[in-house]
């Protein structure tokens, strides 16, 4: 596994409130328990080479040879996340670089929150990016089943912040 | 110094900043296009930032995004590497007014020199030497009246014009009445705009170019030459230092060229590129405002480090040597490693590599992003490799780059190393008789 693939998949973890995972192929198998947050995979070949500074701290990696990607990166992620959800969730990406805040001002109550339904156009969040606030509206009508972000923190191209149950 | 910079670019350069970087203790975020997420500049960096789809004109053009990313990272200056937004006098000029500092020159010296017509008249204020041209030709008859002045052969440009479209050499009145109505309709067709001009066509120049570091306040040194005269189709292919030229010819193109940088007060790194002719007469053609592909052969030469210079010199320290310090130690040669299938005319050949191993030994130095694994993506350039090698003198140079190229093994895709092979066991190659037409004349089979 790309330690950003593991990255990642930390984060969706996370933030699905998973405690317990464990994911097996014919290459490894990797176990996450949270709580107090240890992780661990077991290679079945390859020398270790850690690239993960970030991550470094939370895992280690005894990682499979990167004869990798190819392919198919992400498609690991996929497969768990549609896993916990049980259900077809629609993603909200970030279409801009710059920093995530889930409601229009610090006092105020959060556009949304998990549960809640909404409608195409209503506001999700704000990226403000440059000094310009960006609403980030939804595009498809159903209820918020996943934030991925937390308010305050930086996003990139392509992250995604919300999954949303279409009706 | 910094604390954290943003590297805007791709590929081996984006690498080649995160090295000087990291030896100067200063910490990276490499921004990154989806088509770039398992490149190594950011598998090494320490940070990245996803900033656009594979297409550049939405990643590495996406300016609000580069710098929104610099903003939310704590990056204090952005390198723009060679190429994207490099040359980019408005993006340099909204890093300052976002408080980051543009790790290359001024906006101003980007725009004046980076203008083909300004470049040629500072170049004229400041004494050097340009090609013999017109200004633009109404008609036929504008065109001969200039003809009368320069004689033959000139070359036909469209004033709208670049990257070698449109333009026709010509030799005689005959061909000139036949060729300067097509090249007005090709002009029309090509930039909607019929306009032509000519200039002085210099037969079998060599390719010769200074590279200049100025302090910004009207102290500048140069670094010496390189000799990029093997091109195939305007792109260069092979570049070494020092050239074959005299020494009193070679210091007369480094003054002119110290001259026109210090004349716009440059500041940082920039190369001012020259035609030169087999009679010593020497032209000004361009000045790029960045660090080169090429940078290596000058740093392998003088024992300098360019980008870390670059680094150092945004972050306000001096610059760390004078022209007395500066010396040319041996001889150096680079080759432009490319992913392109040079028995079927040099087509693109993206994929993975699955299996590559670069030399070693002594002299060689590879920059390359590439990985066993890695997958080229078919939206950027071909390059995947610069290898260059140091020699005392330039035929041990060739013989050691022969050698780390024939240790090279790059397996999965095509590249333009048995190309370079060929050109290494050149006769002419071998001794020095190399001019901008070598690969038109010396290598076609």
């Amino acid at each position: 596994m790309e330690i950003r693939e593991l990255r990642r998949l930390l984060a969706a973890l996370v933030a699905a409130g998973v405690n317990d995972f464990t994911l097996e192929t014919g290459e490894y198998k990797l176990n996450v328990k949270r709580g107090h947050f240890s992780a661990a995979v077991n290679a079945g070949q390859g020398a270790g080479h850690d690239h993960g500074q970030q991550a470094a701290p939370l895992v280690s990696l005894g990682a499979a040879q990167t004869a990798t990607s190819g392919g198919a990166p992400g498609a690991l992620a996929l497969g768990t996340e549609a896993g916990w959800a049980g259900g077809n969730l629609v993603e909200v990406h970030a279409p801009i670089v710059g920093t995530f805040y889930s409601a229009p001002s610090p006092d105020a109550p959060a556009y949304v929150n998990v549960g809640d339904r909404v409608k195409p156009g209503a506001v999700l969040c704000i990226i403000e990016a440059m000094k310009l606030m960006n609403e980030i509206e939804a595009e498809t009508a159903g209820i918020v089943r996943e934030i991925l972000v937390s308010n305050d923190a930086p996003v990139e191209y392509g992250q995604v912040l919300f999954r949303i149950e279409p009706d | 110094m910094f604390r954290k910079i943003l590297i805007a670019n791709r590929g081996e350069i984006a690498l080649r900043v995160l090295r000087a970087a990291r030896e100067l203790g200063v910490q990276s975020v490499v921004v990154y296009s989806q088509a770039d997420e398992n490149s190594l500049p950011v598998l090494l960096a320490d940070e990245s930032i996803c900033i656009g789809p594979a297409a550049a004109s939405g990643s590495y053009l996406n300016v609000r995004n580069i710098l929104a990313a610099a903003i939310v990272t704590g990056a204090e200056a952005i390198h723009p590497g060679y190429g994207f937004l490099a040359e980019n006098a408005e993006f340099a000029s909204m890093c300052e007014e976002h408080n980051l500092v543009f790790i290359g020159p001024r906006p101003l010296n980007i725009a004046r020199i980076g203008d083909k017509a300004s470049a040629r008249a500072l170049a004229a204020a400041a004494g050097v030497p340009i090609t013999p041209g017109s200004g633009p030709l109404p008609d036929l008859g504008a065109a001969n009246a200039f003809v009368a002045q320069i004689g033959f052969p000139l070359i036909l440009k469209a004033s709208a014009g670049g990257g070698g479209r449109g333009m026709r050499v010509v030799h005689s009145l005959a061909d000139l009445e036949r060729q300067f109505v097509n090249a007005q309709e090709e002009a029309r067709a090509a930039f909607g705009n019929p306009e032509l001009y000519m200039e002085k066509y210099l037969e079998e120049p060599k390719h010769i170019e200074i590279q200049l570091f100025g302090d910004g306040n009207g102290n500048v040194v140069h670094l010496f030459e390189r000799d990029c005269s093997i091109q195939r189709r305007y792109q260069k292919v092979l570049e070494e230092g020092p050239s074959s030229l005299d020494d009193g010819l070679r210091a007369r193109i480094a003054d002119a060229a110290v001259r026109l940088a210090a004349h716009i007060s440059y500041r940082g790194a920039g190369t001012c590129e020259f035609l030169v002719e087999k009679d010593g007469n020497f032209y000004f053609s361009e000045m790029n405002t960045r660090i080169q592909v090429e940078h290596p052969v000058t740093e392998m030469i003088t024992g300098v480090d360019l980008v870390q210079e670059q680094i150092r010199l945004a972050a306000g320290e001096p610059v760390s040597w004078s022209q007395a310090d500066l010396k040319v130690n041996g001889h150096a040669i680079e080759v432009r490693v490319n992913a392109e299938d040079p028995d079927h005319d040099f087509r693109p050949s993206a994929g993975v590599i699955t299996d590559v191993h670069w030399p070693g030994g002594p002299g060689v130095r590879v920059d390359s992003h590439a990985y066993a694994g890695y997958r080229i993506p078919a939206n950027y350039d071909s390059l995947i490799a610069k290898i260059i090698a140091w020699a005392p003198t330039r035929e041990q140079a060739i013989a050691r780059l022969e050698r780390a190229l024939k240790e090279t093994v790059i397996e999965g895709v095509k590249t333009t190393i048995p190309f370079h092979l060929k050109v290494l066991d050149n006769a002419f190659f071998r001794r020095g008789a190399v001019y901008t037409n070598f690969i038109a004349r010396r290598m076609s089979s």
